[in-house]
């Protein structure tokens, strides 16, 4: 078949379509609001996992491994040798520093402690973070005013705090924080510095700060926790967190830390590994669910507008038999009424397809700014919306397009 | 030379035994090359049924039918289109324009059917416009004429891909006299250029024109008048 042939063709269907306009917009709004809500639907998913993973970034990266105490699950009373156990311990810490050292990028500690907490200006029961290693960094912290903790806080347990931003106008409204002395418990802490206020909101839907918790922190050397807060001659930990950028490297690495914790812990796993990033994508997955929820539903929209078009086309048959006939008279045989109509189907939800992804950024576009979420697109989501719609188009013109090209000359002429 | 029309012993029925209706019953009929027959005859005597099959838009139910020398009753459908688009020039009582299209594409959509490029085929329409006398009517709809202009553009369309044969069924049937004789004195003109051209019609004033007539009585030739 030539090239030219079907440049004719598609010239008498764009011929077609323009002194057919009516019916031809009726026959495309269907593809239209498929294609519209197959875009929109991929690209809501994509603008909330884009709005997920710049708050990840802010949290200061998924590429973590947290180690945590955890009790071992069994039945009855522990025995003699899991009680005795002690949990995570400042020891593993030490034991593990020899892992992997280029894959690990950063490891902080933590040992927090619930403490009566009092200024001058206020007094309250807080949860105090005893902190240690790359801790603030690996967190996403940073400071305003002041210094941080240095390694020298850290190892001779020194007495000093710093404060969020909201923790330090708690206790000391006037803004006098740094530098002032603050009461955990019975022991006395100098205010070193104060941290960068935390800002992040999801969407309008989520409008909270996500890191108001943040903010309340109270940071002091995680060994002025365990040695003067709370006399633990163990140095226990409530959680050891290494940072392992690279993500193939992760398998190795737990179990390469198991086999040095374990024996540490008398054999038992009395502590729980947790891959922070494949938790993650593991919840990101239900937003594949999502994704198939709205390919679906643009799948019923494109079904719907596909036999709402098999209808309009033939019922608009019906007003065509007569031109059909003609044409036919002229000389059409019936494959090329066939081509015809299958190239003016094609060409219509070419366009209603054009006209559906405007449509698709539309909408998404006022979906995402009415919940606050700075809009994501992916080109692959145009890819699939416009496929999906040209196969529909195609599919569901089929029917006409034989019915008309089987109609027999005499009684087209003739029909009224 | 072969004769455009040579049918012989044509029969049609519609429907089946009980409810046959025997439209045509052994029609045997010439026609020369450059002839102005007129096919005249009461109605329902199958005037429009022959004139169906002798233009290939409908097969006879028997006998056989050879349109400018080719045997044309077993052809399949494909080839039944390419001979109406090469060989028939339809004219019909009701015009049978498209209406939304202008008047030059109605009358390029032969030449379409018959691969003719794009360029061409406007050429020629404007060309056959202007032979029957409608030239400036070329980017008007259909709508906007006049009966007698429509009836022009539909001869113009027939006579697009210069047929072998035109025929016309009843073409002044919608018309006052006074164009139905304008229209009828169009055709005696392109016969006069070498046309065939059959025309069915109950006009016995009209049927005197032609060269020869043919009289149809229930589906059988009742007499022919030379
Ligand atoms: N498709 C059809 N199905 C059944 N019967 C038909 C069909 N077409 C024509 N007939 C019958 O065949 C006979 C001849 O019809 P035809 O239309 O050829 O007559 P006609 O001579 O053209 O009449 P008129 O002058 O009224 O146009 C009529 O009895 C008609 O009822
Ligand atoms: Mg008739």
């Amino acid at each position: 078949m030539s090239r030219r042939l079907f440049r004719e063709r598609m010239n008498e269907a764009w011929l077609e379509i323009r002194e057919n306009l009516g019916r031809a917009s009726l026959q495309s709004l269907g593809i239209m609001l498929g294609v519209a809500s197959v875009l929109g639907g991929f690209s809501i998913t994509d603008s909330f996992k884009k709005r997920s993973e710049q708050l990840y970034v802010k949290m200061g990266g998924l590429d973590k491994l947290n180690v945590q105490t955890s009790p071992v699950a069994t039945e009855g009373s522990p025995t003699a040798m899991r009680a005795a156990n002690l949990g995570l311990r400042q020891q593993d810490r030490e034991d593990s520093a020899e892992l992997k050292p280029g894959e690990v990028q950063g490891v902080s500690m933590v040992r927090s402690v619930r403490a009566r907490v009092r200024s001058a200006q206020a007094d309250q029961e807080r949860q105090v973070l005893g902190i240690g290693g790359d801790h603030l960094a690996m967190e996403g912290y940073s400071v305003a005013q002041g210094r941080s903790l240095s390694t020298q806080d850290v190892e001779s347990a020194a007495p000093v705090a710093l404060l969020g931003s909201s923790a330090a106008t708690d206790f000391f409204p006037n803004g006098d924080a740094l530098g002032s002395i603050l009461r955990i418990g019975n022991t006395p802490v100098q205010i070193v510095g104060v941290l960068e206020e935390r800002y992040f909101v999801f969407s309008k839907e989520n409008p909270r700060n996500q890191f108001w918790r943040r903010n309340r922190i109270i940071a002091v050397p995680s060994s002025l926790v365990q040695r003067r807060l709370q006399g633990d001659v163990h140095s226990r930990l409530d959680r050891i967190t290494y940072r392992i950028p690279r993500i193939d490297a992760m398998p190795d690495f737990i179990s390469e830390l198991k086999s040095i914790l374990k024996p540490n812990h008398r054999m038992e796993e009395d502590f729980r590994l947790d891959d922070v990033q494949s938790r993650i994508r593991k919840r990101n997955n239900n937003g594949e669910a999502y994704n198939l929820i709205f390919v679906l539903s643009g799948v019923l929209a494109l079904l719907g507008g596909g036999l709402v078009n098999v209808n309009i086309q033939l019922a608009s048959l019906k007003e065509r038999v007569k031109e059909i006939g003609v044409r036919m008279a002229l000389g059409a045989p019936g494959n090329e009424i066939f081509k015809s109509f299958m190239t003016e189907a094609l060409l219509l939800t070419s366009l209603g397809g054009l006209v559906g992804l405007g449509a698709g950024v539309i909408f998404s576009w006022a979906i995402t700014t009415i919940l606050g979420v700075p809009l994501a697109m992916a080109f692959s989501s145009f890819m699939w919306a416009y496929l999906l719609a040209v196969v529909f188009g195609f599919a569901f013109a089929l029917y006409p397009a034989w019915r008309a090209s089987k109609l027999s000359p005499m009684e087209a002429l003739h029909y009224e | 030379m072969n004769p455009v029309i040579q049918t012989r012993q044509i029969t049609k029925t519609f429907g089946s035994n009980g409810t046959a209706v025997h439209a045509l019953r052994g029609i045997d009929l010439d026609v020369a090359k450059g002839e102005f027959l007129a096919l005249i005859g009461p109605s329902g005597s199958g005037k429009s049924t022959l004139m169906a099959i002798l233009g290939c838009l409908d097969r006879p139910t028997s006998g056989t039918y050879a349109l400018d020398g080719e045997e044309v009753q077993s052809l399949s459908g494909r080839e039944l289109a390419a001979i109406r688009n090469r060989k028939i020039g339809f004219v019909f009582q009701s015009y049978n324009l498209l209406p939304k299209a202008s008047v030059a594409r109605n009358v390029e959509l032969p030449l379409l059917y018959a691969g003719v490029a794009r360029k061409e085929r406007r050429e020629r329409a404007l060309e056959l416009l202007d032979q029957v006398g409608i030239p400036e009517k070329a980017a008007k709809l259909p709508g906007e004429l006049s009966g007698g202009q429509k009836q022009r553009v539909s001869i113009a369309r027939a006579l697009a891909a210069s047929p072998a044969l035109l025929l016309a069924d009843e073409p002044t049937g919608a018309l006052d006299s006074k164009t139905g004789a304008e229209i009828l004195e169009l055709f005696g003109h392109l016969n006069q250029q070498g046309n065939t051209v059959v025309l069915v019609t109950h006009d016995l004033g009209i049927a005197a024109q032609a060269q020869r007539r043919v009289v149809l009585s229930d589906g059988l030739v009742a007499s022919k008048e030379e």
